[in-house]
Formats: C-alpha cells, structure tokens, sequence
C-alpha cells in the first residue's frame, strides 16, 4: 500500500514535472502587439509594414533568440486617434503583448501612448515623426526614426546650402505630424535667411489640387516646395504642381520636398511629375552594407517585391525586439528597460541609441533621394 | 495678374464643381423619388472608378470607353442592390429599414473593395490627364476639357429625359406624389426600379470622371459625398436644376476660399453656406415647384 503511495506520487510528480516543462517552454514566448493602419487612407503602411513583420519573424523565429520564439498580433489603428486608442486597449486587454510596434500616423500614436503608459508595456515606434512622440513622451515609448525637429532641421539646412534655395512654400496636411514638420522646417529656413513665401494646409479630404497649385504659380519664384501630406494626396499634388508648371517635373524652376511619409513606387506612379523631387527616405536599397543585400535579396524571394522604407522599418523594430531579448529581456518590464539601455543595435535603416527621451539620436537613417529622368533615384549622400 | 488668376481658379471651380454634380445627381434622384439617403452611393462612385481603372489597364480599354463601363457596372450593381435588397425591406412598409440598409450595404461594398483591390492608392493616369493646354496665362488639361463635357452632355441628357419623356415625366410625377401617381397608372416600384439604376449609373460614372482625379483607394467616394450631400441640401432636396447649380458654386466656393482664403477652411465655408441655406433658405437654390403637382 505503503509503495503504491509512493509510486502514485512520483509518476504525479513526473506527470507535473513534464506539464510544467512544457508550459515553461511554452511561455517562452515574447508575444509583440502589432498596431498599423489597415483602413483608410494610411493603409497602405499597415500593408506594407506587416510584410517587414513576417520576414523578421520568420527569421528569428527560425533557431529562437535564448529559447524565445516571437508571435504576434495585429489590430487596425487606421491612422486615427479613436480608432488607435480602441485598437490599443483591446490588444492589450485581450492579447496581453510583452511588447508593441506601430502606430505610423503622429495623432493616432499620441492617442495611444498613454494607454500603453498605463499598462507598462514597452511601444516601438518607427513611423510618428511629431515631436510630442518623444518630447517629453513617456518611459514606455520609443521612436527609432528622427522625430521632425530632427528631419526638418536637417531638410531645411540642406534646402538652403546644398540647394541654395531662398524662397519656399509649405504644403501640409493639417495633421499634428503636418503642421509640426512645416513649422519646424519654416523656423529653420527662416533662421537661416530663407523666405516662406505661403503657407498653405489643407485637410485629408481634398483632392483636387489644381486650385492650390495655381496659388503656387501666383505668388512669385519659388525655390522649394516641403511637402508634408500622405501618398494618395502626394501623388496629386505633385501632379497638380507640374501641371502648373511650378516643379521641374513640369518645366518649372521649383524643388518639392519631401520626407519619409511616401512609399518607394511614389516616383513611378507621379510619372514625370516628380521628376526633380527631393526626399529623405530611411532606407537606402543602394546600401552595400551585406545587411542591407541579404535583406534586400530575402524580401525579393518572399514577396517578389522590392522592399520600401516601411517594410524595411517594421523589420526594424521586430529585429530590435530581437535583439534587447538577446540582451536578457523576456517580459514587458525589462523589454523596456534593455530598449532604453540600447547603445549600438544596427539595423538595415541605420543605427539605433536612444536619448532620456527615448528618441534615437542617430542620424545615418537620413538619406536623401533625387528623382531622376527614368524616374529612379540618385543618392545625395548629404549625410 | 490678378485677372488671370481669378481666370483660373473659375476654371478650376468649374471643373471641381462638373464632378461633384454628377456624384450628386445620383443622391439628389433617389432622394426625390424614394425621400431616401443612400449612404452606399459613395461606394457606387468607388466601384466606379475601379471599373474604369480595370476597364483600362487590365481588359486594355480607352478611358472614354471606361466611362461607358463603369456606367454600365454601376447601373447593373445599383440594379441587383435593389432587386436584392433595397425593395424586399421596401416591401415591409417601414422607411428606415432601407436607410439602415445603405450604411450595410457601405460597409460591405468598402470592405469588399478593401479585400479585393487592396488598400495601397492607386495611380490613375489617362492619356489626357498630362496633356495640359496654356492659354493666356491659364492653364488647364484635356482630361479637364472632357470632364467638363460629359459633365454637360449627361446633364443635357438627364434634363432632356426628365423634361420630355414620358418616363421622365412619370419619374417627375412619382417624386412629387407617389400614391397619387400610382392611381394614374403609374407603377411606383418600376419607377423607383428605374431611378436606383438612373442614380447608381450616375454614381458609376461619376467614379470613372473622378478616377484621375481622386486619391484612388476603396475609400476614395467617401471623399466627395459629405460634399455631394451639402450639395444636394444647398441645392434643394431633390430638385435637379438645383444641384446643377449648387454643385458649380461649391466648386467655385472652394477654389476661390483656396486662393483668397485658405485650404483649410474650405469646409468651413461650404458648410457655413449650408447652415445658411437652412436657417434661411430651407428649400434650397431652387424650390420645387408643389403646384406643378398632378
């Protein structure tokens, strides 16, 4: 009786021993909440990011990183502060993620941040350039690309002494992100003894920009055009403006600019339009980097595509998460804590290191872009 | 200077405002027949505006033969809603099963779109979108030149069908009273029939003039139909001449608020004239004429 007791016991204890071990492993699991505009007129982030999000974990799911294998789960932000804000509450309450990458759009994130605040996970951020994101942001939010002082500074500067431009029209949606970019650009040109000579926003719901393109051609010579706005509406303007005859794309003396808010194929679609048109992208496919090539030539096989900035973005952020659990991270709290304590992550967009804030401080993800006659680019290795 | 920029902002309202009267007509007929919002009829402008996309750049049509497919796409689509849909709950006696049934029918038609296109904009090029003409310091391109003319020849049409045919005058006579129309022979459910396909080829066709223009994604309608609705309201609740006439101002309005103004208030001003109208002009640009009753 005395040894069936025994017995029993010990093949219970076997029996839990096993169930805990696999529940154990089980657990090791670091599951990412993934928030990107499926709807709406910033879709097409949301499409491209999360191919960027299936190759990266088909690639670290592939051996694991220190035991863990990475899932993830989608909710549609659209873009859009309520809907981001219900999003964000339902992934948390439902999936429970260690971590979240998203949102793109500036408004919809800052809608967001509080709600992951509360909750003390971890948000990767690689699309929002408003600089509320990170200044003053919150400990639980990270941005890896420049925010739009940084970019704006940066596009302004380079504006004035490579492009010797002296004139300039802001073009923006009237978006946090929009208005933010403008005016950072606008206080940098004027600083540094440019001229903005009008400063136009408009909603997300025009379309015919004809009406504003003939305000361009009648307040004088325009040197550059900073265009902050979506690529649908993009695509249109700089239509618009070449039908005018205001950019080179259309026999006329102005420079567009642009920042990283247009998806690569924006040239291809505006067709000789955007010949002429400055950008800065946040990946470069020109990069010989072997990290670049293989991610390049990976991308090609999965999606018989070339991989855009986006893509290249949300493979970032997923390749980031990575590597802080390679660092020792394996739950929300200490995902944070080894994101805030990155100091040399390379990535295929550039290198990561963030400030108190949170916001990366590198700027080798700035690259600016020339649209060629082919309508491809040519690098301007301005950085 | 000034001359030639007040010039072209005309033109540019002209061109706008053509595109947003054939967008409301459609809305304008069905709610003066049935007394109905169609809230899915931006949706029809969409599909539309796919169809001639597809028309040209998979089956390798012209772009002017894509405005005669996406008419017939969306009069056969505005058909089979009906038939399908929209007359069953009809049949039931209540009005706001079929109001309801529009937002349904919305949110389906977008997510259909958004499932089978995709949502990544889609670059609507035609062969006269670039050829841009210059004259006397005004710009403006072929394809703005045929929006403006089909916009009048299909208005031409339409007035022509309501004014002159018995059909039209029959539409007419439903729209000012159904029952009494019915005990005159007219049969309200053919008529009604008549009016969806009418308003949802309209729609379709709208979407083809729009294509070049919109930012084309499976959202692209719901642009222009908020404007389309003031429109229909400025205008008169469905009074035709009306929304003719209060679609050309909203284009004008909005040209002249971009170069004097700004963008941004755009919506401000058109809506502002909308509150107006109501507040003191209920009725709309042209009030319908009661006594012409049957």
């Amino acid at each position: 009786m005395r040894k069936q007791h025994v017995l029993a016991v010990s093949a219970l204890s076997l029996i839990a021993s096993v169930a805990f071990g696999a529940a154990n492993a089980q657990d090791k699991t670091i599951k990412i909440g993934a928030l990107f505009p499926m709807s709406g007129p910033g879709a097409y982030f949301g499409a491209q990011d999360k191919q960027g999000v299936e190759l990266a974990l088909e690639q670290l799911n592939k051996d694991g990183v220190n035991g863990y294998k990475f899932t993830v789960q989608y909710e549609d932000s659209a873009c859009s502060p309520l809907p981001a804000s219900q999003a964000a509450k339902r992934l948390i309450d439902q999936y429970k993620p260690d971590v979240i990458i998203g949102e793109e759009c500036s408004d919809a994130t800052l809608a967001i941040m509080p709600i992951v605040e509360q909750a003390k996970t971890p948000m990767i951020n690689a699309g929002s350039s408003a600089l509320k994101v990170t200044d003053p942001g919150n400990p639980y939010t990270f941005r890896i690309m420049p925010n739009e002082v940084m970019q704006g500074v940066d596009i302004a500067t380079q504006a004035y002494n490579k492009l010797n431009a002296r004139t300039a029209v802001l073009l923006y949606e009237n978006t946090n992100a929009g208005i933010g970019n403008a005016k950072v650009f606008k206080d940098t040109f004027e600083k540094l003894g440019g001229k903005i000579v009008a400063d136009i926003g408009f909603g997300r719901d025009v379309n015919d920009f004809t009406s504003i393109a003939t305000r361009i051609a009648g307040v004088g010579k325009v040197d550059v055009i900073p265009t902050y706005t979506l690529e649908g509406q993009g695509l249109k303007i700089t239509q618009a403006l070449a039908q005018a005859g205001v950019v080179k794309g259309g026999d006329g003396p102005a420079i567009q600019l642009g920042t990283i808010w247009l998806p690569f194929g924006f040239e291809q679609k505006a067709g000789k339009a955007a010949l002429g048109y400055v950008r800065i992208v946040q990946f470069d496919p020109t990069d010989q980097r072997d990290m670049v090539k293989n991610f390049v030539a990976t991308f090609k096989a999965k999606f018989n595509a070339d991989p855009t900035h986006i893509n290249a973005h949300a493979y970032d952020q997923i390749m980031l998460i990575g590597d802080v659990v390679k660092r020792g991270a394996k739950d929300a709290q200490s995902i944070r804590d080894q994101l805030a304590a990155t100091k040399s992550f390379v990535g295929v967009t550039g290198s990561v290191e963030f400030d108190k804030n949170n916001q990366n401080t590198k700027m080798d993800t700035i690259h600016y872009m020339e649209t060629k006659p082919d309508l491809s680019w040519n690098a301007l290795k301005w950085n | 200077m000034t001359a030639t920029i007040v010039a072209q902002q005309a033109i540019n309202g002209i061109v706008l405002g053509s595109l947003y009267v054939l967008v409301a007509l459609g809305l304008t007929l069905i709610y003066g027949v049935l007394v109905q919002i169609n809230f899915a009829h931006a949706d029809f402008v969409t599909l539309g505006a796919f169809a001639a996309y597809f028309f040209m750049h998979v089956l390798g049509g012209s772009y002017l033969a894509s405005i005669g497919a996406a008419l017939v796409v969306g009069a056969v689509l505005g058909w089979a809603i009906n038939v399908t849909i929209f007359a069953p709950l009809r049949r039931k006696g209540s009005e706001l099963l079929p109001l309801i049934a529009t937002i349904g029918v919305s949110t389906i038609m977008q997510n259909a779109m958004l499932s089978l296109f995709g949502p990544v904009p889609y670059a609507f090029e035609t062969p006269y979108s670039q050829k841009v003409f210059r004259v006397a310091g005004t710009f403006f391109t072929l394809q703005s030149v045929i929006i403006i003319a089909v916009s009048t020849v299909t208005i031409a049409l339409l007035y022509a069908f309501m004014k002159f045919t018995f059909l039209g005058k029959a539409l007419r006579a439903v729209s000012q009273d159904r029952e009494t129309a019915g005990l005159m022979g007219i049969n309200p459910n053919y008529l009604i029939m008549l009016t969806f396909i009418l308003a949802s080829a309209l729609a379709g066709m709208g979407g083809a003039m729009l294509a070049p223009v919109l930012v084309l994604t499976p959202f692209a309608g719901t642009t222009v139909i908020v404007k389309a609705f003031a429109i229909v309201i400025i205008g008169g609740f469905g009074n035709v001449e009306g929304t003719i006439l209060a679609g050309l101002l909203v284009g004008l309005i909005e040209s002249f608020t971009t170069q004097y103004l700004d963008p941004g208030l755009i919506d401000i001003v058109v809506f502002g004239l909308l509150l107006l109208m109501l507040a003191f002009r209920p009725t709309g640009l042209v009030s319908e004429r009661r006594e012409e009753n049957v």
